[in-house]
């Protein structure tokens, strides 16, 4: 039965990435512009280069036979060439993604590092001050423009104080050799004689856009974790347990931990999408060089095949980290995983 | 000395608007060793009651009372910590909702395992461990599951209505406890588990001297051994008293109309003859008739019906109505 329910979320995720292929496929008709241009990403051919294009893009058959030689190609690696730097874009999604990637898995590792416990206690001190502190500090959190306060933390963090640096993922006195793409591991990976202090420096650059990153889906942790903690003291097996003598903490531990935090895990994986969408802000304001501002730069930059690229990459991204979030809330709550049959 | 000694509960549910007073200045009590009923229509507030003395009702409910003795120690003054400890070590109910109160994400074996009282065991780790395995098996064999694997090693929900009862019952007789507080135990059960509950419970009165208040519609199961029936009719006693005396004498005519509805009564029923019943439903909690609740659906109701009438109590058996009934003398 579980195995029917993760096939039948497989085909789920087939059936969305065949959607986002078409979308994708039908925005070179869309953007304005020359359709063969749009798709390859060569503008400017002459007439030998134009018939070779044509041939290797099927432009002269019919859509379904280009859709499928598009399929080809982007299973092959080859999404066309940037307008702007004339690479390849699948190469440069393939350099940036880690970049993005690493930010937004250490925000959220601190988003659940720091919010779940503060959740859990401010739900044990319900509607007492360290309740109040929290929630309070939460709203203003939640409610605080990110640009905004990655302006505020760059003023006074690195203008004022210079305890650390605005932007960039680490000093340019360091040469680290890019083999997996996120920074720490590279440096970890890196064998050279100045690897701590390379780390220290990373380590300095990685924290301001981490805390503002962070910052949003804290503040949803904190309050998602202590109205679902709420909710489950209130529930008649944990007033029963309690009468059967157990004290406040075997209660906590025992019982309402473990029925509060499966939605908290479901939450956790929703949280992604919203943090791939804030890290590309994060990376503007930071110059993170993550696929976000190349995105961007594209967009402003009218580089059609980079941004179909970039939106696939980033879309396909999405959908997996969400199925794989849904999955592994299945597979740990007991009740769901009973009824996952149930479940489209 | 009594062992629960309640004066004037009352349970009042705050909401928006208004307070509803669901139960009404309810008093009885229990001695030790003693089986008590507690009967009534459903809704009539019996749930309640028992949730308020082991105090597991919401911080919705507002509960008041004179006074709410536990073998001399009024419940209702200590911490809720300290009356934790107290209830928790000497009362245990048995819920009406059993599958509402296990926690859905944690196994049978471990829910069972957590009730049993600390015992001081030297042994070893792994001794121990054993030791809790026989002691929960021995339980559940108690209740009447044969396939004790399977039932510890599952999950509330993948457990029937009745098995999960069973659950309950066996967690409330864990810690032998002074007085057991059941609920409707047996809703669920097919009847030869039914009767097998009914004299599991029945010997642990016997033998270990346990009380039980039982809320319970199968009067005619608990009639035997049961010290005292209190009846109550939307949230106010009616009629309390010796079991035999109200059984041979009902002086109030909801205990009579309760009785007659029992199929075996006074065994004058014919084939296919109609059940005797009071006409009408009990009375929502937010439109309560003034004067006598009952009074709608009483067939003795007159003029004087519509003031309140006040209990009155004769040889330790009480009742509350103007026009009481007199055994006519066959
Ligand atoms: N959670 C609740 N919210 C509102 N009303 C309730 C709630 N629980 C019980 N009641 C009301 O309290 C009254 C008594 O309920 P209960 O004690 O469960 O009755 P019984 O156990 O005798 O069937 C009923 O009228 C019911 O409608
Ligand atoms: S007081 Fe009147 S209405 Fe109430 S039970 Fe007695 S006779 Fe019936
Ligand atoms: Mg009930």
């Amino acid at each position: 039965m579980i195995l029917d329910y993760i096939l039948r979320r497989l085909g789920l995720l087939f059936f969305m990435v065949l959607l986002l292929s078409i979308f994708t496929f039908s925005l070179s008709y869309l953007f304005p512009g020359d359709v063969l241009s749009n798709l390859s990403g060569v503008s400017n051919t002459n007439f030998a280069q134009s018939a070779l294009l044509e041939e290797k893009y099927r432009v002269n058959s019919n859509y379904f036979i280009q859709y499928i030689a598009f399929l080809d190609r982007i299973l092959q690696g080859d999404w066309g060439v940037s307008f702007a730097s004339g690479d390849s874009v699948f190469k440069h999604i393939l350099d940036l993604i880690p970049a993005t990637l690493e930010l937004s898995i250490y925000a959220l590792l601190i988003s659940v590092v720091v919010g779940v416990p503060l959740g859990i206690l401010a739900s044990a001190y319900y509607k007492r001050w360290p309740d109040k502190l929290i929630s309070s500090t939460a709203i203003v959190g939640y409610s605080m423009p990110i640009f905004w306060l990655a302006l505020l933390l760059i003023m006074v963090f690195s203008l004022k104080l210079g305890w650390f640096p605005m932007s960039g993922r680490v000093s340019l006195l360091y040469e680290i050799p890019a083999s997996t793409g996120f920074i720490l591991v590279d440096i970890l990976l890196a064998d050279f004689p100045y690897n701590g202090m390379a780390m220290l420096d990373a380590l300095h650059h990685l924290t301001l856009p981490t805390i503002v990153l962070a910052m949003y889906p804290t503040t949803v942790l904190v309050r998602f974790t202590r109205e679902s903690m709420l909710k489950v003291m209130d529930q008649s097996y944990i007033k029963t347990a309690r009468a059967k003598g157990l004290n406040r903490g075997q209660l906590i531990i025992h019982h309402a931990l473990r029925n509060a935090l499966l939605p908290v895990i479901k939450q956790i994986g929703l949280q992604f999408s919203t943090l791939i969408t804030l890290a590309m802000i994060t990376e503007v304001i930071f110059s993170w060089p993550g696929i976000g501002r190349w995105l961007i730069d594209s967009i402003y930059q009218r580089d059609y095949p980079a941004i179909q690229g970039g939106l696939m990459a980033v879309s396909l991204f999405i959908i997996i980290a969400t199925i794989m979030a849904e999955l592994t809330y299945t597979l740990l709550d007991p009740l769901s995983r009973n009824q996952a049959h149930g479940k489209v | 000395m009594h062992l629960l000694d309640i004066r004037n509960l009352t349970i009042e549910l705050q909401t928006a608007e208004t307070t509803i007073r669901a139960v009404d200045r309810v008093s009885f009590s229990l001695k030790e060793g003693e089986v008590h009923a507690l009967v009534g229509e459903s809704g009539s507030g019996k749930s309640l009651i028992a949730k308020a003395i082991v105090g597991v009702l919401n911080e919705r409910w507002v509960i008041t009372a004179d006074r709410m003795h536990w073998r001399g120690v009024d419940l209702m003054r200590l911490t809720p910590e300290q009356r934790r400890k107290t209830v928790s070590q000497d009362i245990a109910m048995i819920y009406q909702d059993p599958s509402r109160c296990l926690d859905p994400t944690a196994k049978i074996f471990n829910q069972i395992a957590e009730t049993l009282p600390e015992v001081a065991t030297t042994g070893f780790f792994l001794k121990r461990n054993r030791a809790r395995k026989d002691r929960v098996k021995a339980l559940i064999h108690k209740v009447g599951i044969k396939n004790h694997e399977a039932v510890l090693d599952s999950y509330p929900h993948e457990l029937s209505e009745g098995v999960c009862q069973k659950v309950m019952i066996a967690m409330a007789i864990a810690r032998t406890p002074k007085l057991l507080i059941a609920d409707e135990p047996t809703t669920a059960l097919e009847s030869t588990t039914r009767a097998q509950v009914f004299r599991l419970l029945k010997s642990l009165n016997q033998l270990k001297n346990m009380s039980i208040l039982m809320i319970s519609h199968e009067l005619e199961e608990i009639v035997n051994w049961s010290h005292g029936i209190h009846v109550l009719y939307c949230g106010q006693m009616v009629e309390a008293g010796p079991t035999q005396r109200i059984f041979s004498q009902p002086r109030h005519p909801y205990t009579q109309a309760l009785l007659k509805s029992l199929p075996d009564y006074e065994h004058g029923l014919a084939h296919k003859e109609p059940f005797y019943a009071l006409k009408g439903t009990i009375p929502t909690l937010q439109h309560l008739p003034i004067g006598c609740r009952l009074g709608p659906r009483c067939p003795q109701a007159q003029k004087e019906c519509v003031v309140a009438p006040k209990l009155s109590k004769h040889h330790g058996h009480s009742y509350a109505c103007h026009f009481p009934l007199i055994k006519e003398v066959k």
